[in-house]
């Protein structure tokens, strides 16, 4: 099955919706595995904010798209191409300062997006954009927090951070690379890269970190489903069980 | 609505915590409107399964549950009778910008945060720095 979206707002809002649903199902990795019972506890609660976020963006985009499609079926139906998150979500939890690295550049990043939503005409979308927004504050501060914790605290724990940020970098450039679609929506998509810049500078100031050259991207856009290789991993993990019982109820 | 508790804080109920936004009659047909309180909250569906089996419990069959994201769910909804409860429960209720959190044990307000994120969405992990306590903190949302 091949499943396309028409509406241009849903194509807009799919992609805020598969970045928050494979950043979510990393996170999700993360359960049983945390440093410690406290932060297992967080990156858990994360996940399930991500999957919560994701689902109500879905059933936006359900609407927007006369329900041909559940949300579940957006979820688990779609193979790679016809996702659309952006690549550093689909990045591994190779070590606790990628996760704390890639939440903080999906955190700055999303928050001046739905910043952006609250003022759109669709009063669900500004709802929900509000009500992220609330949410998504304590998720930021826990990964600002750990930046500069991380980038200040020893000599090995700022190495391997900065060895996050420079291999977390490079999908960096592709976030901003806007097309008709994304302004279409936003009020003002060069804002967000200014929110961006002045944000990582501050932190990575803060934390001790060296700012990567910007990096010439030679992967395609993500905007036109392409991904890293890791996506392809998480989809056959997480739509295992719909994909081999379809329709199973619990 | 009122005899449907929360299903992780059982001292209060739906009502009092706000996710029940209206009761309308439409067409003799109940409508009941409900506000979640995280978008990501795992108890978002048992709400509606909750109040489902409560109006099956008193023959109520012919109604309609529509979950409402806006306006958004926030605390300030918490009466302080209900905010009084949670406290009688252990559970500090929430504050201000999240300052002057009170230890529901000793009543100090010497605590310190050990955790942003607790057992559930909505809570946060503190401890008394006088009577030496962990607790929970109902986040201010």
């Amino acid at each position: 099955m091949s499943i396309t979206i028409k509406n241009e707002l849903a194509q807009f809002l799919i992609r805020l919706a598969d970045s928050e649903i494979i950043l979510g199902q990393r996170l999700a990795e993360m359960c049983s595995k945390g440093p410690f019972l406290e932060e297992d506890i967080a990156l858990s609660n994360l996940a399930l904010d991500l999957f919560g976020r994701g689902e109500e963006l879905l059933k936006i985009i359900a609407d927007l798209e006369d329900n041909a499609y559940t949300p579940d079926d957006y979820t688990f139906r779609r193979n790679e191409r016809e996702y659309f998150s952006y690549k550093i979500v689909e990045q591994p939890n190779n070590d606790f300062a990628w996760v704390i690295a890639r939440q903080y550049f999906h955190d700055v990043y999303v928050r001046e997006i739905f910043r952006q939503l609250l003022n759109h005409s669709d009063q669900q979308i500004a709802g929900l954009s509000e009500k992220v927004l609330k949410e998504i504050d304590y998720s930021y501060l826990h990964a600002r927090d750990w930046m500069v914790r991380l980038g200040i605290g020893t000599e090995e724990s700022n190495s391997r951070l900065q060895k996050a940020v420079d291999s977390l970098w490079k999908y960096s450039e592709e976030l901003f690379a806007f097309d008709q679609i994304d302004t279409n929506v936003l009020d003002d998509s060069d804002q967000i890269k200014t929110v961006w810049d002045n944000e990582i500078d501050q932190v990575f100031s803060e934390a001790n970190l060296e700012k990567p050259e910007e990096f010439k991207r030679h992967i395609l856009d993500f905007r036109q489903g392409f991904h890293s290789e890791y996506l392809g991993m998480i989809l056959a993990d997480m739509q295992y069980l719909p994909r081999a019982y379809p329709d199973a109820q619990w | 609505m009122e005899q449907v508790p929360d299903p992780e804080i059982p001292i209060i109920n739906l009502v009092e915590l706000g996710v029940i936004r209206e009761l309308n009659i439409v067409d003799n047909q109940l409508q009941i409107i409900i506000t979640p309180t995280y978008t990501g909250c795992p108890a978002k569906q048992l709400f509606e399964d909750l109040i489902k089996e409560k109006l099956i419990e008193h023959n109520i069959l012919n109604f309609t549950i529509e979950s409402r994201i806006y306006p958004v769910w926030t605390t300030d909804w918490l009466s302080d009778e209900t905010k009084a409860k949670l406290l009688k429960d252990g559970i500090s209720p929430p504050t201000l910008g999240d300052k002057d959190i009170i230890c529901p044990h000793c009543k100090s307000l010497d605590t310190k945060m050990i955790s942003q994120f607790g057992s559930t969405p909505c809570q946060s992990l503190y401890s008394c720095n006088s009577c030496k306590e962990p607790f929970n903190y109902f986040k201010c949302l």
